[in-house]
């Protein structure tokens, strides 16, 4: 291995640029490839960037990985020949070379090259050239015929024999494997060898490649540099050069004023027009910078259909995974938080929400489950949902575990509506396993999408018919640079509170508060809202007389609902974020702070620790 | 702390010139270097931040950034007193942030001599906190308190800050 160059860094980095985004869109292709092994397109174009990496890889000398694209092309350049047919072993194999790759790649970009071992995953690939792998003609149905008995075969959802049932018991296999060594005997004793291991290696590698799938190409995304459109950049310099005309009618209209060439009149009016303008470029640049922030949440989905892929054959699930909206932008920030909350999301989902095809079959569904993964705008918010068909929630289920787990008692699982049932689910250590598998059930996962979803201000909703089907909403903001906020008035001190989480606002008689247990609640229609007092949780000096009538903020943060008493709505404004400095980051209830059109910091409420607050206002 | 206020070991900077800007509180003196001070403002409008620390006054508008804004009369136990028109924020810059701090009134910036610099006496009792206090300087007509402001959130506080 030569070492990396550092004269060629320039070279490297674009190197390293290149190579991620074709790996990135490879895994994709891949995997569109095995539903669509038709596509010469699709073929093309996966042979065009493995080639590309090739080159490129073996231009600055990574001997390794130019080894293991070098084969993997060869393979592939015979899947476009049509001198191999694609199905799922190959696909097995493949995937395993690009990870193997994605992990050299990310090696390089680590700057430590490691001396991998390679030879294994190249084993794999070999016998996928010799001649005899050529898969026989008269089978070119094979492919599809094998996937469906895979899932068949697999009644019991225990792991280990799952992976054997389908090279071993199928029906069709045996048919197509006889084929297989006819061709065998004309060619060389060395080639009749390797047969049999093309064999093994084909079956026995839904295996091995498991460990490394939806793993490599994690660390290999790279959010330190952005590609934006020209036109966009062209937009922006526009936008620019009319703000800077706007700085020059300002300063003219201040000399026109100080020279007193201007009348008071004119002034006001100018300045009234100026105004007007100015606004107007801003919150256009506003509008063009955050678009350059965005990057379509297809970032995130197009992991998802390889995990998926690699979730359902270790199931033994049939799962068809629509993914809807992919196009959707949202601010990057937000895309890198959502990865891992949806990732558990769908896990679950294929876990515990779809059933094995024979269960479904029973309960007169189709076999093939669904998964729609769909993302859509509303406003300026993003909502994502993860909807399966499968056997939904069971909320009696859910309670009997959580008072198993002592995680709540009989009596107040007695009291709980559905949607707190519901959301028993996310609290840390739940899950409705008995015994955790490598997949699911220490209870760790939906505690984590309630984590990473608080932190972005979203909220979850959970829509579930028990035998129908459950369906996962995540509404989160579009960035978290600039937001929407609602300003209230505290006792004369503005805060400020993200209207994305903000449900409603009603005007209410303080003498309708009731009092359970020291905590003021109030009836809202069917709901029993708990209410904080912000004059008291912030310590706020009663300054005006207290009158009977205040207001109540009704937020969401996450699963939960809360009241805010406020003595004033004062109304809404788009805000920027100023973080709060490293000393005063931590301080409960106060997610950051803004600056006001007057110039004064007004405190952004940080609705998620309020919820926390108050929930150890109540334990305690 | 690389960059130390003010060279503890004396031996090691007879020669070396210090700048320090001084400043008063409660009638004494004190000094911090004049490399940490970023810019000297007059009392802006403060906004209070709740659940802090007393001595935490609320945080400031500095041209677009938030910078918090600490009392140092509090944070030293002194005595509390009304802003009057000699009161300056001091904002200085504390490993790479902004923090601004309350003094009564700011004097001058002056050079001295690493060797004037002597150990501060052993404190006996008060609210100061030994640590911030990296030496005094013994003039003829007038005594300076030399401060390390960085270390003014030591521990606790840092703790107070960071485990909130």
């Amino acid at each position: 291995m030569p070492p990396i160059d550092c004269e060629d860094q320039e070279l490297l980095e674009g190197f390293l640029a290149e190579t991620t985004e074709l790996l990135e869109k490879l895994d994709d292709d891949l995997i569109a490839l095995e539903k669509a092994s038709e596509d010469m397109d699709l073929m093309n174009r996966i042979f065009r960037s493995i080639h590309t990496i090739k080159g490129a890889s073996s231009f600055l000398g990574f001997d390794l990985l130019v080894k293991v694209a070098h084969k993997t092309e060869d393979v592939l350049n015979r899947l476009r020949k049509g001198e191999l047919v694609v199905n799922p072993g190959i696909m097995d194999v493949i995937l395993e070379a690009t990870d193997l790759v994605k992990l050299l790649v990310s090696d390089i970009k680590a700057g430590d090259i490691q001396e991998r071992e390679t030879e294994s995953t190249i084993a794999k690939l070999l016998p996928l050239l010799l001649e005899s792998a050529k898969i026989p003609q008269q089978a070119p149905e094979e492919p599809s015929i094998v996937v469906q008995p895979e899932a068949t075969e697999n009644e019991t959802p225990i792991e280990a024999p799952s992976e054997e049932s389908p090279a071993s018991d199928l029906p069709e296999e045996p048919v197509a494997a006889p084929d297989k060594p006819t061709p065998q005997p004309p060619v060389s004793g060395a080639v009749a060898v390797a047969k049999p291991a093309s064999n093994v290696a084909a079956k026995k590698s839904p295996t091995p490649p498991k460990p490394a799938e939806g793993k490599g190409g994690d660390d290999l995304s790279d959010n330190t540099t952005v590609r934006v459109d020209v036109k966009r950049l062209d937009d922006l310099m526009n936008q620019v050069g009319e703000l800077v005309l706007e700085r020059n009618r300002m300063i003219q209209i201040n000399q026109d004023l100080h020279q007193g060439e201007n009348n008071r009149a004119d002034f006001q009016e100018e300045f009234g027009k100026l105004t007007k303008r100015m606004s107007f470029v801003t919150s256009e640049l506003q509008m063009q910078v955050l678009k350059m922030r965005m990057i379509p949440v297809e970032k995130v989905f197009k992991k998802f259909p390889r995990i998926v892929r690699s979730m359902s054959r270790d199931l033994g699930k049939e799962v068809d995974l629509q993914i809807v909206g992919e196009e959707t932008e949202l601010d990057r920030s937000v895309v890198d938080e959502i990865g891992d909350p949806l990732i558990h999301l769908i896990r679950n989902a294929m876990d515990h929400g779809l059933e094995t095809p024979d269960v479904r079959l029973a309960a007169g569904k189709p076999r093939c489950g669904t998964l729609v993964l769909a993302a859509v705008h509303e406003g300026n918010q993003i909502i994502i949902s993860i909807k399966d068909d499968g056997n939904g929630i069971d909320p009696d289920r859910v309670g009997q575990k959580a008072i198993e787990k002592g995680l709540i008692t009989e009596e107040q699982f007695a009291a709980m509506s559905q949607r707190e049932i519901f959301d028993l689910i996310f609290l840390p250590g739940f899950s409705t396993k008995d015994k955790a598998t490598d997949l699911s059930g220490r209870g760790v996962g939906m505690d984590v999408v309630k984590t990473n979803i608080k932190k972005l201000n979203g909220i979850i909703e959970i829509k579930s018919t028990k035998g129908l089907g459950s369906e996962f909403i995540l509404r989160l903001p579009l960035t978290l640079a600039i937001i929407q906020s609602l300003l209230v008035e505290v006792e004369g001190e503005i805060y400020s509170i993200p209207l994305s989480s903000v449900l409603e606002t009603i005007r209410v008689d303080q003498r309708q508060f009731h009092l359970i247990g020291g905590q003021e609640v109030l009836k809202l229609r069917d709901i029993v809202l708990p209410l904080i007092r912000l004059q008291r949780v912030f310590n706020v000096q009663q300054r005006n007389e207290p009158s009977d009538f205040c207001y109540v903020v009704v937020v969401g943060a996450a699963e939960k609902r809360m009241g805010l008493v406020v003595t004033r709505l004062v109304g809404q404004q788009e805000v920027a974020i100023k973080s709060l400095g490293n000393y005063l980051a931590n301080i409960p209830g106060i997610a950051g702070s803004t600056i006001l059109g007057d110039g004064r910091v007004a405190l952004i409420i940080d609705p998620v620790g309020m919820t926390e607050g108050c929930e150890g206002a109540i334990s305690r | 702390m690389n960059n130390a206020l003010v060279p503890v070991k004396v031996d090691d900077a007879l020669g070396e010139l210090i700048q320090l800007v001084s400043f008063r509180l409660d009638q004494e003196e004190y000094g911090v270097d004049v490399l940490k001070v970023r810019e000297i403002i007059r009392m802006p409008m403060v906004t209070r931040v709740p659940n802090t620390p007393f001595y935490v006054e609320g945080v400031i508008n500095l041209r677009g950034k938030v910078v918090p804004i600490i009392c140092v009369r509090k944070k030293f136990g002194l005595t509390e007193s009304e802003n009057d028109k000699q009161t300056r924020i001091m904002v200085m810059d504390m490993d790479g942030e902004l923090m601004g701090f309350i003094v009564d009134a700011v004097s001058e910036v002056i050079r001295i001599s690493g060797s004037e610099i002597q150990p501060s006496p052993a404190m006996v009792a008060g609210g100061i906190d030994q640590e911030c206090i990296s030496g005094v300087i013994n003039q003829a007509d007038r005594l300076l308190v030399l401060l390390n402001l960085e270390r003014m959130f030591s521990r606790d506080e840092k703790n107070f800050f960071n485990g909130m």
